[in-house]
């Protein structure tokens, strides 16, 4: 049941993210709501949820993508096992907490990226900062709180897990 | 701010720690063999795969053509979109007759003109576009199971689109003509001087190791050269707009404006056999047509 659901998670988050997402983008940039997904289980589920999910969607989404197979696997098993490592720590969270925590690591995560893609000599390293770190890190920090604020708060998730798993 | 409790107590901690370990490691040590590895076996999930993001891409294609055809005067919409694509057609012919002329000049128009005939080509959908920010790559709909492999170049009637990078089963990727990392060999159509074609960080193109005698200026067109890559000699890739000429520089390079609006592509063909001729080929002398 619980693959099952991870496995319909993985196919609807790729769909969005190579269909829907190319056409909102701000500032050039679209958000990865791969990396937003990854951080949020992370954070509620743990650190081993967050790291399988994170190595899975890294491994799909690099076979839509042109981007090497090992960087996305790593970076985004990182994020998840990151935020899983935040979670666990974490007794009051704010909004305003989230969205930081989100910012920060989307933009280490970006950072990271940056330094294991081998991009051509034009995109050094103030270009990747410039141009796609920061503002994805803006965005994904606006949408991954957003999406806290719709699927934790207004359809109340976290009741219907204690309620499943009781 | 309000109290949570984000999970149930459990001991995994340490099993994500060594599994994370074993990754990196693994990715460390055996880069290649596990991608390649994780390559082959993402080749049936990408077909899995490939079914919802067909499904999505069909109701956002739907979505658009309502909006488009109903919301937006149908009518105009419908025309516009009829008058574009002939124009591009139209560009396509006006591009490869242009190239036909000129090599009919160095007697070996017949041979060019037979070998672009017999180019293989077949026709796939775009369903969509790049999963992360950092490259300008369009998703086809079809992949391994019709034949496409990585470094096929990819065209519309207007020019060159970009090449393959990665495939699955059904599905493609192909990294732009307009990203910095590709790189396409390419000819300035009225000097015949040879270049390498890579795209810009501002979503162009740039002509790079013209040799410093060229005489090419804005204007001049640049065509696939056909020596190395999957695309044929002559295959529209795009317009100079401006000559850059460093100072004690060994070349000069060229910004192009691609003729192909990479924004806009919704179908492409994929070369499956570019013909492409070999140095010796190139280099031998025109035959004389003898007289029968």
């Amino acid at each position: 049941m619980k693959a099952g659901v991870w496995m319909t998670l993985i196919a609807g988050l790729v769909s969005v993210q190579a269909v829907l997402l190319p056409y909102a983008t701000v500032w050039g940039v679209m958000p990865d709501i791969g990396l937003i997904v990854v951080c949020l289980v992370g954070l509620f589920e743990g650190e081993l949820e967050g790291l399988l999910l994170g190595l899975a969607l890294g491994w799909i989404m690099s076979l839509f993508s042109a981007a090497d197979l090992a960087t996305c696997m790593i970076t985004k098993g990182a994020v998840g096992y990151v935020a899983g490592l935040a979670g666990r720590h974490v007794v009051y969270l704010a909004p305003a907490v989230l969205l930081m925590g989100i910012l920060a690591i989307s933009f280490m995560n970006g950072l990271l990226t940056a330094a294991l893609l081998n991009l051509s000599n034009q995109q050094d390293w103030w270009w990747a900062v410039r141009t796609v770190v920061v503002p994805q890190a803006v965005i994904d920090a606006m949408v991954g709180g957003a999406l806290y604020w719709l699927v934790w708060s207004r359809l109340n998730i976290q009741r219907w897990v204690s309620e499943y798993r009781t | 701010m309000r109290m949570v409790n984000f999970r149930l107590p459990y001991n995994t901690g340490r099993i994500a720690l060594v599994l994370a370990a074993v990754f990196l490691l693994g990715f460390l040590l055996l880069p290649s063999q596990l991608q390649g590895l994780f390559q082959q076996i993402g080749s049936p999930v990408g077909w899995v795969l490939s079914w919802p993001l067909r499904a999505v891409a069909g109701v956002q294609e739907g979505t658009a053509e309502l909006w488009d055809g109903f919301i937006m005067l149908r009518g105009v919409a419908e025309e516009n979109q009829k008058l574009r694509r002939e124009l591009e057609h139209l560009k396509g012919q006006n591009d490869q007759l242009r190239e036909a002329a000129a090599a009919t000049e160095r007697l070996t128009a017949l041979l060019e003109f037979k070998k672009q005939a017999n180019i293989s080509m077949v026709a796939a959908q775009v369903i969509g576009r790049d999963t992360g920010n950092w490259y300008q790559t369009i998703l086809l709909n079809k992949g391994q199971s019709d034949g496409f492999k990585p470094d096929m170049g990819v065209v519309t009637p207007a020019g060159v689109v970009g090449r393959i990078v990665k495939t699955t089963s059904a599905t493609s990727v192909v990294l732009l003509v307009t990203d910095p990392n590709n790189a396409i060999a390419g000819l300035i159509q009225r000097t015949r001087d040879e270049g390498i074609v890579e795209g810009t960080t501002q979503g162009l193109a740039r002509l790079k190791y013209i040799p410093l005698l060229s005489n090419a200026r804005p204007g001049d067109q640049v065509v696939t050269s056909g020596l190395v890559g999957g695309f044929p000699r002559g295959l529209a890739i795009g317009t100079i707009t401006k000559i850059d000429k460093d100072e004690g520089a060994l070349f000069q390079s060229a910004e192009l404006t691609p003729d192909v609006d990479v924004g806009r592509v919704e179908e492409v063909l994929v070369i499956q056999s570019p013909n492409v001729q070999s140095e010796g080929e190139r280099l031998d002398a025109p035959k004389v047509k003898s007289k029968s």
